[in-house]
């Protein structure tokens, strides 16, 4: 069983999220195979895969929308079909959940009802996600931003142990969707939360673990941090010496080098600087993420 | 169901009831002013409204393929409400828009026509009770069940060419074949086609209900999208 690294191993209280041969699909097809995995840390765990490869159907059969057609999810030891853990998690699927002819302010309440919330929590989630002038638009006028900021400030309305969170910053600016990652990272400090995204940069800035699917299996779980790149490329500009850079390997503003490993970046400014090369900046380029999605 | 599904289901449905109710208190007001005699008015008032009462009720279905395309459904059943409350509650609403149609028609054909000094007769309640109630309701129940299980079990598509397009036919021609036939036959076949029309309809709706709680399981709910 893949478990997250850190995890207490040895506690005697159930894993606050656990999968166990999991499979699932739909019409007798097969989506996923053999899921198994614990998680008990509170932290973000970033959900990646191509295309197809069961992000969406994991969610959904983690939230007991989709039955399995083998094994079994179970949220704070109790099968996630039981409906007492129904309470103890939130699902936000990757299209919105936005019914048609409510109002912003109606559509919440109507999610406050389902969920046990009450009209002072509507009114604090309306402030959270600044969307109060939205308050009286009917969510058919809003745009694919707006619906998803008031998508996700249901999940908002009332706390749970675990949030289920399937490409929560899709269509979303890039200001807003920093602001929501921020409060998804809030509620990781104590709260269990699975992220999908085809953004690996936000995947990397957000997350603490990844889980990586390929054709419906787990290939990984791991610590981010703990992810090398199997090409370690930094990306160099000068302020001075520009001509003795490798105009080939430009990409944007930046000069790149493949370097075996961070170790080498300070003998590459050393040779740099020999070269009569003034450095402005050096970053590193590479995101071992996208190994996940090239192996 | 929740006076907001309600509302919602009104909303999305809204052109067809608006056509249902308008259509149907046209044609009713029609026939007051010139049906030849009660006795015309007592064959054909009761064969007319279950058309505009199915095709008013067109919300319901609307509501639930709509709400299923959204992702609406889903959410519901992550938060532990049962898929069959949520095909149910659009049955609800599919039956409530059908009262609003028959209500109205109902209310003007019957008052215009007491009011006008006729008395109720027999034959009148028999037909209305007998045919024209229970059909508008399993006509608009015919096309709504019709409508969602054809819907889940397709491939979602655009256009008129689709489980909510022709759904509306659905409910609309069993009324329109039985006003044909009955309009053609004697008194005493009327009353022998209506009733078994209305029997042998509701038993279809009956069936199609035990149906839909076979083919429509969870993953029907979900959104392909």
């Amino acid at each position: 069983m893949l478990t997250a690294p850190p995890a207490v191993t040895h506690s005697s209280s159930p894993a606050a999220v656990a999968c166990q041969g999991l499979s699932s699909g739909y019409r007798g097809k097969r989506v996923l195979e053999g899921i198994t995995f614990e998680i008990r840390e509170p932290a973000i765990y970033v959900v990646l895969g191509p295309n197809g490869a069961g992000k969406t159907t994991l969610f959904r059969t983690m939230a007991g929308v989709l039955r399995p057609q083998s094994g079994s999810v179970s949220i704070a030891g109790q099968s996630v079909d039981e409906q007492a853990t129904k309470d103890r998690l939130h699902f936000l699927s990757h299209i919105d959940g936005l019914p048609d002819g409510l109002r912003v302010e109606e559509t919440l309440r109507l999610y406050g009802s389902v969920e046990g919330a009450d009209e002072a929590d509507v009114e604090r989630v309306l402030r959270l996600l600044e969307i109060e002038p939205l308050r009286e638009r009917f969510v058919s006028e809003l745009s694919a931003g707006q619906k998803k900021r008031v998508a996700i400030a249901r999940i908002f309305l009332h706390e749970r142990e675990v949030y289920l969170l399937d490409e929560p910053t899709a269509n979303l600016d890039p200001k807003v969707a920093s602001e929501i990652r921020d409060l998804i990272l809030r509620l990781s400090r104590d709260r269990v939360v699975l992220y999908s995204s085809h953004n690996l940069f936000e995947a990397r800035e957000i997350g603490t673990y990844v889980l990586a699917l390929k054709s419906g299996k787990l290939s990984l779980f791991s610590r981010i941090a703990d992810l090398r790149s199997t090409r370690y490329v930094v990306g160099v500009r000068a302020a001075i010496g520009e001509q003795h850079l490798p105009v080939a390997n430009k990409k944007g503003d930046y000069y790149l080098f493949e370097l075996p490993g961070p170790d080498d970046v300070a003998g590459l400014i050393q040779e740099l600087e020999g070269k009569g090369v003034r450095l402005r900046e050096v970053k590193e380029m590479g995101n071992p993420l996208e190994d996940l999605f090239a192996a | 169901m929740t006076l907001v599904t309600l509302r919602r289901g009104a909303l999305a449905g809204r052109f067809y009831l608006a056509i249902g109710v308008i259509v149907s208190l046209i044609l009713t007001v029609a026939l007051l002013r010139t049906a030849r005699g009660t006795a015309e008015f007592v064959a054909v008032f009761p064969l007319e409204i279950p058309l505009f009462a199915s095709l008013g009720s067109m919300g319901g279905l609307m509501l639930f393929v709509g709400d299923r395309s959204k992702g609406v459904l889903e959410y519901f059943i992550s938060y532990g409400v049962r898929p069959r409350t949520l095909f149910v509650n659009c049955l609800l609403v599919t039956m409530a828009l059908t009262t609003i149609v028959l209500g109205g028609s109902l209310a003007v054909g019957l008052g215009g026509y007491l009011g006008a000094g006729n008395p109720l007769s027999t034959d009148l309640e028999n037909s209305l009770l007998g045919y024209t109630i229970p059909m508008a309701y399993a006509s608009a129940l015919f096309a709504s069940i019709g409508g969602i299980i054809w819907s889940a079990l397709s491939t979602p598509r655009m256009g008129l060419n689709t489980p909510v397009g022709l759904a509306p036919i659905l409910g609309v021609a069993p009324p329109v074949v039985v006003l044909i036939v009955a309009e053609g036959v004697d008194k005493a076949a009327y009353y022998e086609v209506t009733l078994g029309a209305t029997l042998a309809f509701l038993a279809l709706v009956v069936l199609l209900l035990v149906a839909s709680s076979r083919l429509m399981d969870r993953e029907r709910y979900l959104s392909s999208m």
